[in-house]
């Protein structure tokens, strides 16, 4: 699914001087696989989401994703990207305030060519268990069925990928575990997850653990007894 | 497909910002309400000067007036000296004019029984039909014999019929002028408000004779209209007839004229300058009304870009190009300085009817004036929002994210 060559990130601060957010990291990601991406702040996890979101470019190094290289695609090929294969869950779960459930969980149908949209929003919503909260505002909804109906935008256009941002960071134990189920049962009907998390407990759900640090990847275990994965990250 | 999915979208988000959208609105209203009322009226105006002319000149003629300097602003010099035979002299001496009728006038209260008004009364000769192409509507207008004879008959216009006699048919009866009796022996047809909104159908024809022997007791007039050949060149007209009356008043070479002239050329001059305000600088302040509309507009865009940041950045996570981030903040402006124009046509239009009721003018007619607006309207959205749309399209979205 996901294969990294060499990537490199460097940015200007504002205040003028280099900083190299990503160091040469490469690191393959399979069909299936549920991965949680951990490292403090700072570390280039970020960095790493969002090159791997297509929402950045790297400096150097290769990047191919489903097998096709992605370095040389034009900023409206990168959105279609976005739009069909990837999808997004924020920690601040950017939803629209002012704007039901429904439409929100509508918004990346707006940016396909696909020719009918009816009823698909819907079924999103009822993936994630809340097909009676559709015409809601997010006002009216609790942090964890915001968080439930992010993942079912992120889910409405069939994306092959998923990726998550501290999805669990502004929730309480209870919706975190909700949300995290609701990852665990998508992984197991055959998608994709990356989890960039700082939470161990959260990575613990996941079959493997890359931590990154300093913009390199020191640590990468892939397991299926999540235990010794912890250990590994810690 | 997808084009009307996301510009219907971008239409219910405005409707979710309800005060930012209200106040983008109003900026295009005010514009368009003023640009709006300002061209129908004008165009009410151009419409009634023109028919106003061609109800003063018909085809071709010129005026004479007494008194010289300038017959529109300024003052005009004492000492009418301007008599009928001048005027017959004229008529006499220069072969293309057609024929010509004098005036004379005054406003005095005009009685029959207990009803009385106060009309304007007007000496003209028997020419008067033919020169002013003003008939009656019933009963006639009187003819050569009753101008030598100083006849005392009357054609009334159909405001002083109306105040006199209401429904019943003047034609026949009696009534006072002053204090001198008449036989009403007509009733001229409408005529209507002329540019300085005088009722022209407050007034009533008497043989000027009559008029200067029994009601004025002067024996100049204040003016005559000469009907011309169309074929005649209305300026060199206006000479001959100058020098005729110059020489025939005796006026030294450095003395000024004690009459005016004024001719159809004359009044199509001054109806364009006049029409060059109507029609270009007061739509030019409207014009400058909108702009600073569509300024209030895309300073609202702006703001709302920057609060938006967040929206802006997961519309291009989920997909959207730059191109559609342009598209959607510039369908927003332009729908919402649409809405507030739309309205601002409305608004427009009702003033520009009150106010052409109050200055007599009739057609307003809306629909260029609308057209205009409509345009403008979406014209200064999509200014207004260039710039705004501009700067969401060119946030990165790990930025806009953050």
């Amino acid at each position: 699914m996901i294969e990294l060559q060499g990537i490199s990130k460097t940015y200007r601060r504002p205040a003028g001087e280099m900083v190299d957010a990503l160091i040469d990291v490469s690191l393959t990601i399979n069909d299936g696989e549920f991965v949680a991406i951990v490292g403090s702040s700072g570390s280039g996890k970020s960095t790493l989401m969002n090159i791997l979101g297509l929402l950045d470019v790297p400096t150097k190094g290769a990047y191919r994703l489903k097998g096709s290289e992605t370095s040389g695609l034009s900023p409206s090929a990168q959105a279609r990207c976005r739009n069909q294969r990837i999808g997004f869950v924020f920690q601040t779960f950017h939803l629209l305030y002012r704007t039901s459930a429904l439409e929100n969980v509508e918004l990346p149908l707006l940016y396909s060519d696909r020719a009918s949209i009816r009823g698909m929003g819907r079924k999103a919503l009822e993936m994630v268990g809340l097909g009676d909260r559709a015409s809601h505002r997010p006002s009216e909804l609790s942090g964890g069925q915001q968080q439930r109906v992010a993942i079912a935008r992120a889910l409405v256009n069939g994306p092959d990928l998923l990726l998550a941002d501290e999805p669990t960071g502004n929730l309480d134990r209870r919706s975190a575990g909700e949300v995290m189920n609701i990852f665990h049962e998508l992984n197991r009907a055959g998608r994709t997850i990356v989890i960039v998390t700082h939470d161990l407990e959260i990575a613990g759900h996941c079959g493997r653990i890359a931590r990154i640090e300093g913009g390199r990847i020191v640590a990468d275990h892939k397991t299926a007894d999540t235990r010794t994965a912890l250990e590994g990250a810690l | 497909m997808n084009r009307v999915r996301l510009i219907s979208q971008s239409a219910r988000m405005m409707g979710r910002y309800k005060l930012r959208t209200a106040f983008m609105m109003l900026g295009s209203f005010i514009g368009v309400a003023a640009l709006t009322l300002v061209i129908s009226v004008g165009q009410a105006a151009k419409q009634k000067m023109l028919t106003m002319a061609r109800q003063v000149f018909g085809d071709a003629s010129v005026m004479v007036m007494d008194g010289g300097g300038h017959m529109f602003g300024g003052p005009r010099n004492p000492g009418t000296r301007l008599r009928l035979d001048d005027l017959q002299t004229v008529a006499n001496q220069v072969p293309d004019i057609e024929a010509w009728d004098p005036q004379q006038g005054l406003t005095t209260t005009v009685r029959r029984g207990d009803a009385s008004d106060s009309a304007q009364v007007l000496g003209v000769s028997e020419r008067f039909e033919l020169v002013w192409s003003r008939s009656a509507s019933s009963g006639a207008l009187f003819d050569a014999a009753a101008v030598k004879s100083s006849a005392r008959v009357a054609v009334i216009g159909q405001t002083v019929a109306g105040r006199l006699f209401n429904s019943e048919d003047p034609v026949g009866s009696d009534i006072q002028i002053g204090s001198v009796p008449f036989r009403v022996i007509g009733v001229l047809e409408r005529w209507g408000t002329d540019p300085h909104g005088m009722d022209r159908d407050n007034e009533i024809v008497v043989p000027i004779s009559t008029l200067m022997r029994r009601l004025t007791n002067v024996d100049t007039i204040t003016g005559a209209k000469l009907v011309i050949a169309r074929t005649a060149d209305d300026d060199a007209m206006a000479k001959e007839v100058r020098g005729i009356l110059r020489s025939r008043h005796g006026l030294a070479a450095d003395q000024p004229d004690d009459f005016s002239i004024l001719t159809a050329s004359a009044v199509r001059q001054m109806m364009a300058g006049i029409e060059r305000v109507l029609s270009l600088y007061l739509p030019m302040v409207a014009a400058i009304s909108l702009l600073v509309g569509g300024i209030v507009s895309a300073s609202l865009m702006f703001a709302s870009v920057s609060e938006r940041a967040g929206e802006i950045g997961l519309r291009r996570a989920v997909g959207a190009r730059t191109e559609d981030i342009r598209l959607q903040f510039l369908v927003e402006t332009a729908a919402t300085t649409l809405a507030g124009g739309v309205g601002g046509i409305a608004l427009g239009y009702v003033l520009a009817r009150m106010g052409a009721a109050r200055m007599h003018l009739d057609g307003v007619a809306p629909w260029s004036a609308a057209l205009l607006g409509i345009v403008s309207a979406i014209l200064v959205g999509l200014l207004a929002g260039l710039l705004p749309a501009r700067r969401a399209a060119r946030l990165s979205p790990v930025d806009a994210l953050r």
